[in-house]
C-alpha cells in the first residue's frame, strides 16, 4: 500500500513538472538552448564585437588632423542567404560598438536611413521657415561621409535524408567614398549541423 | 510497473489538444471571430500547437489588412517550423504516447505555405533580399519530404524567388530560378498536381508591372483513419472557385493562372517515418491488449499456482493498452487555400481600379465574391497585391515601389 502510494505522489508530480513551464534569463553569449541551425544571439554578438574592435584596430577611423574627425555610415547588410533575418540588429550592435569604442572624439557616425533623412529635412524645412524656433549654434550642413560600411549574408546548406548542414558567412567591407577603395574587410563565419528526430520526418 | 504506469499517464496527460477552427466563420468572411479564436488559443491552448495558432492569426491579420503583425507572426511560427532541434523528453512521448504531444511544425507544404506569406509580405515592404531568402527557406522546406521523387514541385516559390533575385540585380540566379520553377511544374503536373489553364507566368516569368497572387478554396484538412486511428488522411475539401479574373479600369486583364495545387502538395508528401511508428504502435496496442485479455481471463479462471501472477501482468498490459495511444497527429493548418493562382499584367504607372471576379467551373462568375480596390503601379518596379476568394474582405492597399 505504502508503495502504491509513493507512486501516486510521484505520478501526479510528474504530471505537474512535465506540463509546466520555466522562464529564466540568460546570457545572450552563451549557446541558444532552444537550438535551429540560424545565427542566434551569440553570432551577432560576437560579429559586432569582432568587426568594431578589427576596424578600431585596423585604424582607418582614426584621423590625423585632431581638427577633423572622420565619418562614416553603414548602408545596408544584404542578406542573401536562406534564412529570414533581421538585419537591423546586426547594423545596429556594430554601430553602438564603433560609436562607443571610438567616441565622439573620434568619429562621426551619421545616420543615413530613409526614416533620419526624411526627419531632418521636414525639420530643418520647418526651422528655416520660422514655423518652429531653432538654435543658431546648432545650424550647420549635413554632414558628408568619409566611409561607408556594407555587408552581405551568404550561406550554403547541404541535406541530405535527416541530416542538414548550414554554413554561414558574413562579410563586412569598409569603402573609401572619395576613391572607391575597399579600405578595410573581414568576414565572421559559422556552421551548424542538424539531424531531424525521426518523429519530425 | 506502477512507475510504466506513471509515465504513460503522464505522457497521456501533457497530450496537445486542438479545438477545430471556426471554418464557417472564416468562409463567410467573419474575420473578427476566427481571429479572437487563434488568440485565445495563443493565450490558452495548447503551447506545442502555437506555431499552428500563429500562421492562424497571421493569415486573418494579413486579410485585414494588418501587414506588419501578420509578418510578425507568420515569423515567428517560421522559427519554430524550421527548427529540427527536439528533447528528448519530447521525442520519447511522441513515440510512446500520443503523437499530437509534440511541438507541431507543420508538413513540409506547411511550412513552404509559410514561407511563402513571410516572403511575400517582406517583398510588400521592399526587403527583397529578405523576401527571397523566405521563399528560398520555403524550397528547403519543400524539399524535406522522405519521398526522394517529390522534392521540387513548389513552382510559386522558385518564380517569386526568381523575382526577387532580379530586383537585387541577381540575374544568372534569376534565370536559374526561373528555369528550375519550370522544372518543378512540369514534375508536380507528371506526378498528378491539376493543371492550369495556361503557363505564360512561367513561361515569361520576368514579364508584369501588376502581380496579382491569390489564395483560392479552402485546404485539406487531416483525419485519423484505420482501426487504432494510426493514419493520417488527408482530405481534400470541395471549392466551386476554379479561377479570378481580374480587370482594370473596368478592362478584363486576364483569368489567374494556378501555380500551386496544395491539394497534390499536402497527399504527396511527409510522414512516412512516423506513420511506420504510428503503425508499429497500433500493433503493439492490439497484441497488448489481446495478451492482456488471455493472462487475466487465466488468470481469475485458472486453478495453478500463478494465477495471481498471470493476473497482475494482465493488468499491466491491459494497462499499457488502454495508455499507448497509436493515433495520427491531426493538427493541419485548416485556413489554408486549396491551390495558389496569380495574374501578372503589364499596367501603366499611377493609380487604377481593380476588380476581382471570382469564377466557377464553368466560367460563372460567383456571388458576393467580388471585391474592387484601388491599386498603385510604381515607376519602377511591380505592385504586388495579395487576394483570397473570401466574401466581404475589407483590406488596406499596399503600394510596392
Amino acid at each position: 500500500m505504502g508503495y502504491s502510494c509513493i507512486t501516486c505522489v510521484l505520478a501526479s508530480a510528474l504530471v505537474l513538472a512535465a506540463c509546466g513551464t520555466v522562464d529564466k534569463r540568460i546570457d545572450p553569449d552563451s549557446p541558444d538552448p532552444v537550438g535551429g541551425a540560424v545565427l542566434r544571439s551569440q553570432d551577432i554578438s560576437s560579429m559586432a564585437d569582432q568587426m568594431s574592435r578589427d576596424i578600431i584596430a585596423a585604424g582607418i577611423l582614426r584621423s590625423s588632423d585632431p581638427q577633423r574627425r572622420i565619418s562614416f555610415h553603414i548602408t545596408s547588410l544584404r542578406n542573401d542567404s536562406g534564412d529570414v533575418i533581421d538585419k537591423e540588429i546586426v547594423l545596429t550592435r556594430i554601430r553602438t560598438s564603433l560609436q562607443r569604442n571610438l567616441g565622439r572624439q573620434q568619429v562621426r557616425v551619421l545616420d543615413r536611413s530613409k526614416e533620419s533623412a526624411e526627419e531632418v529635412m521636414s525639420e530643418r524645412a520647418a526651422k528655416r521657415s520660422g514655423a518652429v524656433d531653432s538654435n543658431p549654434a546648432m545650424r550647420g550642413q549635413v554632414g558628408g561621409s568619409d566611409y561607408v560600411l556594407k555587408g552581405t549574408i551568404k550561406d550554403r546548406r547541404i541535406q541530405s535524408g535527416s541530416m542538414r548542414s548550414v554554413y554561414y558567412l558574413v562579410t563586412f567591407e569598409l569603402t573609401d567614398l572619395e576613391t572607391q577603395e575597399l579600405v578595410w574587410t573581414n568576414e565572421y563565419e559559422a556552421k551548424f549541423l542538424s539531424e531531424k528526430s525521426v518523429i519530425s520526418r | 510497473m506502477m512507475l510504466r504506469f506513471a509515465v504513460l499517464l503522464t505522457l497521456n496527460a501533457c497530450s496537445g489538444g486542438v479545438p477545430p477552427v471556426p471554418m464557417d466563420h472564416f468562409q463567410n468572411g467573419d474575420l473578427p471571430f476566427v481571429r479572437q479564436f487563434f488568440d485565445e488559443q495563443l493565450r490558452e491552448g495548447d503551447q506545442q500547437s502555437a506555431a499552428l495558432f500563429l500562421n492562424g492569426l497571421a493569415q486573418i491579420e494579413m486579410l485585414e489588412g494588418n501587414l506588419e503583425k501578420a509578418r510578425h507572426n507568420f515569423r515567428q511560427a517560421g522559427q519554430v517550423m524550421g527548427n529540427w532541434a527536439i528533447s528528448s523528453g519530447e521525442a520519447f512521448s511522441a513515440i510512446v504516447g500520443s503523437e499530437s504531444s509534440k511541438t507541431w511544425r507543420g508538413d513540409p507544404h506547411e511550412k513552404a505555405m509559410n514561407a511563402y506569406y513571410t516572403g511575400l509580405l517582406y517583398w510588400m515592404f521592399g526587403e527583397h533580399d529578405n523576401a527571397r531568402a523566405a521563399f528560398k527557406s520555403g524550397i528547403l522546406a519543400d524539399a524535406e519530404s522522405d519521398e526522394g521523387d517529390a522534392q521540387v514541385d513548389f513552382a510559386l516559390l522558385y518564380w517569386l524567388a526568381g523575382r526577387m533575385s532580379i530586383r537585387m540585380g541577381l540575374l544568372s540566379e534569376a534565370e536559374d530560378y526561373f528555369a528550375e520553377a519550370l522544372q518543378a511544374r512540369e514534375f508536380a503536373i507528371s506526378h498528378g498536381a491539376r493543371v492550369g489553364w495556361s503557363d505564360s507566368i512561367l513561361a515569361n516569368p520576368r514579364q508584369g508591372s501588376l502581380i496579382c497572387l491569390v489564395d483560392i478554396g479552402i485546404g485539406p484538412i487531416k483525419e485519423v483513419g484505420g482501426p487504432q486511428g494510426h493514419m493520417a488522411v488527408v482530405t481534400p475539401r470541395p471549392s466551386d472557385v476554379e479561377s479570378a479574373e481580374f480587370f482594370i479600369d473596368g478592362a478584363s486583364v486576364g483569368r489567374s493562372q494556378l501555380l500551386v495545387d496544395l491539394n497534390y502538395q499536402a497527399t504527396t508528401r511527409g510522414g512516412e517515418s512516423m506513420e511506420g511508428i504510428r503503425k508499429g504502435k497500433a500493433i503493439l496496442k492490439t497484441a497488448t491488449g489481446v495478451g492482456a485479455a488471455i493472462l487475466l481471463s487465466e488468470g481469475l479462471d485458472g486453478h495453478s499456482s500463478d494465477r495471481g501472477e498471470k493476473t497482475a501482468i494482465g493488468l499491466g498490459l491491459l494497462a499499457f493498452s488502454l495508455f499507448m495511444r497509436a493515433e495520427a497527429d491531426v493538427r493541419t493548418w485548416e485556413t489554408l487555400p486549396d491551390s495558389v493562382h496569380a495574374l501578372v499584367a503589364d499596367v501603366p504607372p499611377g493609380e487604377h481600379e481593380l476588380t476581382v471576379v471570382f469564377r466557377g467551373r464553368y466560367g460563372d462568375e460567383l456571388p458576393g465574391l467580388s471585391q474592387t480596390w484601388s491599386v498603385e503601379v510604381p515607376i519602377e518596379g511591380e505592385g504586388v497585391y495579395f487576394f483570397r476568394s473570401l466574401p466581404g474582405l475589407v483590406r488596406t492597399e499596399e503600394v510596392v515601389q
